[in-house]
């Protein structure tokens, strides 16, 4: 089935759009430094010694210049957040540009990495040239003390070289160490050697000092190519010219030349300035420690924590960065907000699984296992809990669920969090939303996960039900993992045994609500939402569809007539990663599938 | 910091300086710089190193994920033991290898790379990491119960009369015990 071309504009337009204006810069930029080097009079001299590698190292120069500069725009977050928070985006499209930060970010690094490449290269072939063609009319252009000066030596005893070493090993190091399969496996690696990007920037804005190429600053005295009347330099045409030609090219001058003004800190520093002083106010808002209020067990190795913090406002769907010193003095963990601060009650909470060595030692310190030899002592007293601090909140793209007429939230594990804030939104108040409904569904390991909400999703179903709005929440629960249900769990105590999804069900007071197992993905997305969506969708004519999470391609092949629908994904496997920008998950329900005993696991896309 | 897999960086890191490495030599070759027979050198190196760290070890803990056809390169790697499974050897195997590089321009960088590489395979092998194929798992399969081959002839058994008769009133009371597990099936 092919998507019909406005459908895809409508959602994928934007973001091509921004990827063909950068790509579109990026070109403009190289080859106007090319031809400035290729044809420019005031580096004629220059470009007869080294040739192409001049214009080439140049303009890659340019490119690095601007990507340096725009990679660390998209790593302001709070300006983000704050963009995605105004009024003055008020378009849908725009702001769900926003969610492609990350990406977008990717893309520069990505482009600072090749462009460095094809930059390192080109000025490896200019020092060779520089040292073969050593040039005895023009002094001053040398780089080399001498002809045919080993070119190490050349590149370490001067100051662009030996910082060009060292801006390619930083780069080097960053770029391999943020590859997936490091950071998945230790996000440590990854974020300790990406914040070497400050040592690089300090380096790169030093790059430049010792200008080693030089331009002739006297092209109107001095047309490159004239006569000098006692000289024979090999780099004239010939004998071939006439007398009067002659006369015309005489020089007046010798030509003078002059390195280079750096340029580089004049694209670099206005957007490191805003990142430092971003950094500068996040630092001075999680200055304060909050104060934990209550710390829960849930099933499934999920602890709940609710916090009370001063000034805090928050949006559903949110996350914060969380730092506890007890733990690890540089480590901040993101998690999303499963509960935002009210009118009526100011405590924030989030509910984290306990999967890494970090959440392993905070557990550890919130819920310390009682010793045996110790008195018993209530433990209010005996608690202490350690210090945390909260940065944040960022937006991410589940804030958009309450602008759009229909909202379909796919949600793995634990990724179920930012909409378990979104829930309670709505519990405090549905009507003054422009959705009109919101399907569910949520796909679990184990059946015990979904105690971790259960409460929630009841009272919220119950609430519509009583002021008559039935069809405006609807839940699919699946679980992935039959084969751990524990069928005789309580020993039969008055002759009374359930199975556990039976208990789920009893607690959930809801025996509506059908759990199904062993959920596979086109099971999940064909069932639920999509006929519904797609009846409820023929009223409308405009389209706004977005797919945020993986498997995207596959799910807009079977809406025929996508108008209006929000699509929201969140896995289990990208909690750790960045909650808060889901938009890159590259697993969905895949993961989940994964986990389960199937060993054919067709792919979604 | 405490329990990072160093060994898992160094691979990437090693896999590829080796490509530099390469790609250095080769131009060092093509372009008959002063020098070259280093960068033939280099060629021969970048390769065998790539051949080397293609395959991925099996993480101690979590789930590992295999490159794209590294099955055969590990069965290969597999073959020379202790070799190539302590950590120690491959840093100054690393180390040796990427020392004739610093001669030439052109691969100047991917021994320095190199260089970095093996020493994160140091610190891999002081904190005692080792190398260990992924090797496909052979599917056990559940031996398939006796009771599938004679269904149960006599329905479960049920409760005497007067428990029955409770069923219209109460909910709650009329469960009763049901000693055959109930699966349920989709």
């Amino acid at each position: 089935m092919v998507v019909s071309v406005r459908s895809w504009v409508a959602n994928e337009g934007g973001k091509h759009f921004v990827l063909i204006l950068w790509l579109g810069v990026n070109t403009w930029l190289f080859i106007s430094s090319f031809l400035l080097y290729f044809t420019g009079q005031e580096y004629h001299y220059l470009y007869k010694m080294l040739g192409l590698g001049l214009c080439i190292s140049r303009a890659s120069a340019s490119v690095l210049n601007l990507n340096c500069s725009l990679v660390l725009l998209p790593m302001c977050r709070s300006l983000v957040t704050f963009v995605r928070g105004t009024r003055t985006i008020s378009s849908r499209k725009t702001r769900r540009l926003l969610d492609k930060c990350k990406t977008f970010h990717v893309a520069c690094g990505v482009a600072i990495c090749i462009f460095s490449v094809m930059h390192v290269s080109a000025h490896l072939v200019n020092v060779v040239r520089f040292s073969v063609r050593y040039s005895d009319d023009f002094p001053a252009l040398n780089l080399a003390r001498y002809r045919g000066e080993d070119p190490m030596l050349i590149i370490l005893t001067t100051i662009p070289g030996v910082t060009g070493v060292l801006l390619v090993l930083i780069l080097f190091l960053m770029f391999i160490s943020s590859s997936y399969c490091v950071r998945m496996s230790n996000y440590e690696i990854f974020w300790y050697t990406h914040n070497l990007f400050i040592v690089f920037y300090v380096i790169l804005m030093m790059h430049m000092v010792g200008g080693a190429l030089k331009y002739q600053t006297n092209v109107e005295a001095h047309p490159p190519g004239c006569f000098r009347a006692n000289q024979s330099s090999t780099e004239q045409q010939g004998d071939e010219l006439d007398t009067s030609e002659e006369e015309e090219r005489r020089c007046s001058e010798d030509a003078h030349f002059q390195p280079h003004y750096p340029q580089t800190w004049l694209w670099v520093s206005g957007p490191l300035c805003l990142y430092c002083v971003e950094r500068f106010y996040r630092y001075i808002q999680s200055r304060d420690p909050v104060t934990i209020v209550t710390v829960i067990r849930h099933p499934c190795d999920v602890v709940e924590l609710r916090m009370l913090k001063k000034n805090f406002k928050a949006r559903p769907g949110q996350y914060i960065l969380l730092n506890c010193p007890g733990v690890s003095s540089f480590e901040n963990h993101p998690f999303t907000l499963t509960m935002c601060p009210t009118e009526n009650k100011e405590t924030l909470g989030i509910h984290l699984r306990v999967v890494g060595d970090w959440t392993e030692r905070f557990t550890q310190l919130l819920l310390p296992e009682p010793r045996i030899d110790m008195e018993i002592l209530p433990m209010a007293q005996q608690r202490r809990y350690p210090k945390v601090y909260v940065d944040g909140p960022f937006g991410g793209p589940s804030e958009e669920v309450f602008n759009y007429d229909v909202s379909l939230c796919v949600a793995g594990g634990i990724g179920v969090t930012p909409f378990a804030c979104v829930l309670r939104a709505l519990l405090d108040g549905w009507m003054g939303f422009r959705l009109q409904r919101l399907y569910f569904v949520w796909v679990c390991k184990e059946l015990q996960s979904f105690y971790w909400f259960a409460e929630l999703l009841c009272a919220l179903h119950h609430k519509l039900w009583n002021e008559n709005r039935p069809d405006y929440f609807n839940v699919k629960l699946y679980i992935s993992q039959p084969d751990s249900l524990q069928i005789l769990r309580t020993p039969p105590t008055r002759g009374r045994c359930f199975t556990d999804r039976e208990k789920l069900q009893r607690s959930l007071k809801c025996s509506c609500w059908h759990i199904t197992l062993r959920a596979q993905p086109q099971h999940v997305f064909q069932t639920v939402p999509l006929k519904a969506c797609l009846r409820r969708s023929t009223a409308h004519s405009h389209q706004g569809c977005r797919l945020v999470g993986p498997g995207g391609s596959y799910f807009l092949m079977k809406l025929e007539n996508p108008t209006n629908i929000n699509v929201l994904v969140f896995s289990a496997a990208h909690r750790r990663a960045s909650p808060g920008l889901s938009t890159d998950c590259a697993t969905h329900l895949n993961t989940v599938e994964q986990h389960s005993n199937s060993t054919k696991s067709r792919s979604a896309d | 910091m405490g329990k990072i897999e160093w060994a898992m960086w160094a691979n990437e890191q090693a896999l590829a300086s080796g490509l530099i490495l390469l790609t250095g030599g080769i131009v060092g070759v093509a372009g008959q710089f002063r020098g070259w027979q280093f960068a033939a050198y280099a060629v021969a190196a970048g390769v065998f190193v790539c051949l080397l760290e293609y395959p991925r070890s099996k993480r101690a803990k979590g789930t590992s994920v295999e490159r794209t056809g590294q099955y055969c390169f590990t069965v290969c790697v597999k073959a020379f033991g202790p070799l190539t499974r302590n950590y120690y050897v491959r840093a100054f195997l690393h180390a040796a290898i990427c020392v004739p590089g610093g001669f030439m321009l052109a691969t100047v960088l991917g021994c320095v790379c190199l260089g970095i590489a093996s020493l994160i395979y140091l610190a891999a092998a002081i904190r005692g990491e080792h190398w260990e194929p992924i090797l496909p798992r052979k599917e056990i399969r559940k031996p398939v119960g006796e009771s599938i081959k004679n269904p149960p002839q006599n329905p479960p058994p049920r409760p005497p009369p007067e428990m029955r008769r409770k069923q219209a009133g109460d909910l709650e009371k009329s469960a009763y015990d049901n000693p055959m597990s109930v699966t349920d099936d989709e």
